[in-house]
């Protein structure tokens, strides 16, 4: 059963003057559980499709349906319940607060669901345990490293234990082998989770791991690229 | 959660150190210089109202024209009352009562050596004899020269002579003068005490509310019985002043307002002043100064705020992208909106301790600056926690108000332009 849908869906902004359609009429599925790639040249709609697709803004037309919820009717109030519990971000610039510590930027999340403050506590100091940073609780983003900050942005983004994790350019900002770390984690929580994993990326490594690769060209799913990981393999070969 | 919000804001305070303590400056500054007029106004009123109530005390009140004091009084048109004494004295809760009227005599005296007889027109004072054993508070200590004495009940044809008149007129204690009422009437007067000639440092018990009764400035007065007068004058109808005590266990106001309308029935045209119409009087003055002073400092609080709007505006600015990543990870715009305000109300509320603080320091160290400057006019020093209390809420709303603007922004922000924003 599909965790996302979304039919017909467009989106246009003003830029100025000029109307941009950044979305003409997208159709998409994604899997409960899957981890998905979403690829694309610059302009071609990748982070319009992200804000969608992770409640921060509204389709123009055409249905998103997150569990049952269509993103296109909802009010803002049930968008912001929605971000804080269905879904977990991972920027690209980690986007961690940097007057906070890494273990208050896991609680964020989790003092704005109003979670109590020993149940707040244990579960950040268990996130940040397991994606390695269980040393380095008390440390400010300026005080660790970009493959640490992107471990807490990961951490942060379970906080309340969401179904989707969307992830804008993970790697984007980090060395070949610090962001092949961060993609492992991410792989992981899919495959020992059971979480929903959607990377949004330029990265062909990135796309590595996902199951399914969907690539974007002018605001349109380019139709060759709904394939298995393996087949694209196949086909370049 | 609002614990957190609280917590959040601080760290955020904590984290802009410097431009935080430039915004609370010009925060404090403004406080400061309320609070400390404010407490000047305060220790200025203390100050007042303990001196007049130790002239007055509790439970006596002063009966004066009309135009003197209270509602309608113009001043400085204060004159003479017609009284009826022993209506007063018989009045339910009276005491004692004790009066002063004052005429213009013609006054003999004795014929010198060569025969000459000085003569004149002199202000003649008719006290009853309890102004100077009842209400000393009133009079100050009268003292006469040795061998003399003042007034007793009973005394009718004596007088008592200020220094300088007595020496004018060549006349000493045992003497008799001749004084001259209306028509015919007139009497001759032994001279039974001098006062003491004022000392060069005449107001050195201070206060300045005694009323220097006989040692007149001009030490030309001739005081005689108040019963006196009514033999050379008739009735009273020129009294300045009645100074009454109540009897214990009456309501001071009670038995002052009595006595007014009994003597207003009688066709006195008298108010009856208590403590508490001075006091409030008092009040009512050093409030509207200290109202007036402190509006005028009240400006720099405006300009405090405007401070922390800036402030708050430069900060919504720079965590634009802090603010959307804050959105992102599930705070609604009024959790942005509350930490923003609280941040804004906390800066208010540290320019209010401060500035309190501050303000307390300079009104003390101005009331020991007044005092050093003064003589004769000890200044008490008045702390008032609630001055404290409602400075320290109207800084942290004065903070709030001036954050709201910035803050609504803050939480209005769009959250895919704020995530967007570098």
């Amino acid at each position: 059963m599909p965790v996302l849908r979304m039919k017909g869906v467009t989106k246009n902004y003003e830029l100025g003057k000029t109307l941009v359609r950044a979305l003409r009429g997208l159709d998409l599925e994604i899997e409960k559980g899957e981890v998905v790639a979403i690829m694309g040249p610059s302009g071609s709609g990748k982070s319009t499709l992200m804000h969608i697709l992770g409640a921060l803004d509204r389709p123009t037309a055409g249905q998103a349906v997150l569990d049952d919820l269509d993103l296109s009717e909802v009010k803002e109030r049930q968008l912001v319940t929605i971000r804080g519990k269905k879904i977990g971000f991972v920027f690209q610039t980690f986007n961690l607060i940097h007057t906070l510590t890494a273990q208050r930027n896991v609680e964020l999340p989790m003092i704005f669901q109003g979670l109590g403050k020993a149940d707040r506590v244990r579960r950040a100091k268990e996130l940040l345990k397991r994606v390695g940073l269980g040393e380095r609780l008390k440390h400010r983003p300026n005080e660790l490293s970009g493959g640490e900050r992107q471990r807490v942005a990961i951490a942060r983004s379970l906080a309340n234990d969401p179904e989707i994790i969307l992830a804008d350019e993970p790697t984007g900002n980090l060395d070949t082998e610090t962001g092949n770390a961060v993609l492992v984690l991410l792989k992981e929580l899919s495959t020992r989770d059971g979480k929903t994993v959607i990377l949004v990326t330029h990265d062909p490594e990135a796309a590595e791991i996902a199951d399914r690769v969907i690539r974007l060209r002018d605001g349109c799913i380019d139709p060759r690229s709904e394939q298995p990981q393996t087949d694209r393999g196949d086909r370049n070969a | 959660m609002l614990r957190e919000f609280f917590l959040l804001a601080g760290q955020s305070i904590l984290h802009r150190r410097l431009r935080s303590w430039l915004t609370v400056i010009g925060v404090f500054i403004g406080i400061t210089a309320v609070v400390a007029l404010m407490s000047i106004g305060y220790s200025l009123e203390r100050t007042i109202n303990e001196q007049v109530s130790g002239v007055f005390g509790l439970d006596n009140f002063v009966i004066v024209d009309e135009n003197a004091f209270g509602p309608g009084a113009h001043g400085g048109d204060a004159g003479e009352y017609a009284l009826d004494l022993e209506l007063l004295r018989s009045i339910e809760g009276v005491q004692v009562a004790a009066a002063l009227r004052e005429r213009t005599g013609y006054v003999q005296g004795q014929a010198d050596a060569e025969g000459n007889v000085l003569q004149g027109f002199f202000p003649v004072m008719g006290l009853s004899p309890e102004l100077s054993t009842q209400f000393k508070s009133f009079t100050g200590e009268l003292e006469v020269l040795p061998g003399g004495r003042l007034f007793e009940p009973g005394d009718i044809e004596v007088a008592v002579l200020d220094y300088d008149i007595s020496q004018r007129l060549g006349v000493d204690v045992g003497d008799t003068i001749l004084v001259a009422g209306d028509g015919t009437s007139e009497l001759d007067l032994t001279i039974i005490g001098i006062m003491a000639p004022p000392e060069d440092n005449e107001q050195e018990d201070g206060g300045g509310f005694n009323m220097q009764f006989g040692s007149g400035s001009e030490g030309d007065t001739i005081s005689v019985p108040y019963e006196t007068m009514d033999l050379l004058w008739g009735p009273a109808d020129d009294v300045l002043v009645t100074l009454v005590r109540t009897r214990p266990g009456y309501e001071v106001d009670d038995v002052a307002d009595r006595a007014e309308d009994a003597l207003k029935a009688r066709g006195s045209e008298v108010s009856a002043v208590t403590y508490t119409d001075i006091s409030d009087t008092i009040s009512q003055m050093t409030g509207a100064i200290s109202a007036f002073l402190a509006g005028i400092a009240g400006i720099s609080l405006v300009v405090g705020g405007v401070g922390v709007m800036n402030t708050m505006f430069t900060s919504v600015l720079e965590r634009t992208k802090e603010i959307g990543v804050m959105k992102a990870v599930g705070a609604k715009n009024s959790h942005v909106l509350t930490i923003f305000l609280i941040e804004s109300g906390m800066m208010g509320l540290v320019g209010g301790i401060v500035g309190s603080g501050l303000g307390v320091a300079l009104s003390v160290f101005g009331v020991s600056l007044i005092n050093r400057l003064t003589t004769g006019f000890e200044m008490v020093t008045v702390i008032n926690p609630w001055l404290i209390v409602q400075t320290l809420i109207g800084s942290f709303l004065l903070g709030a108000i001036a954050g709201l603007w910035p803050a609504r922004r803050a939480s209005r922000l769009p959250v895919v332009d704020a995530l967007r924003y570098e």
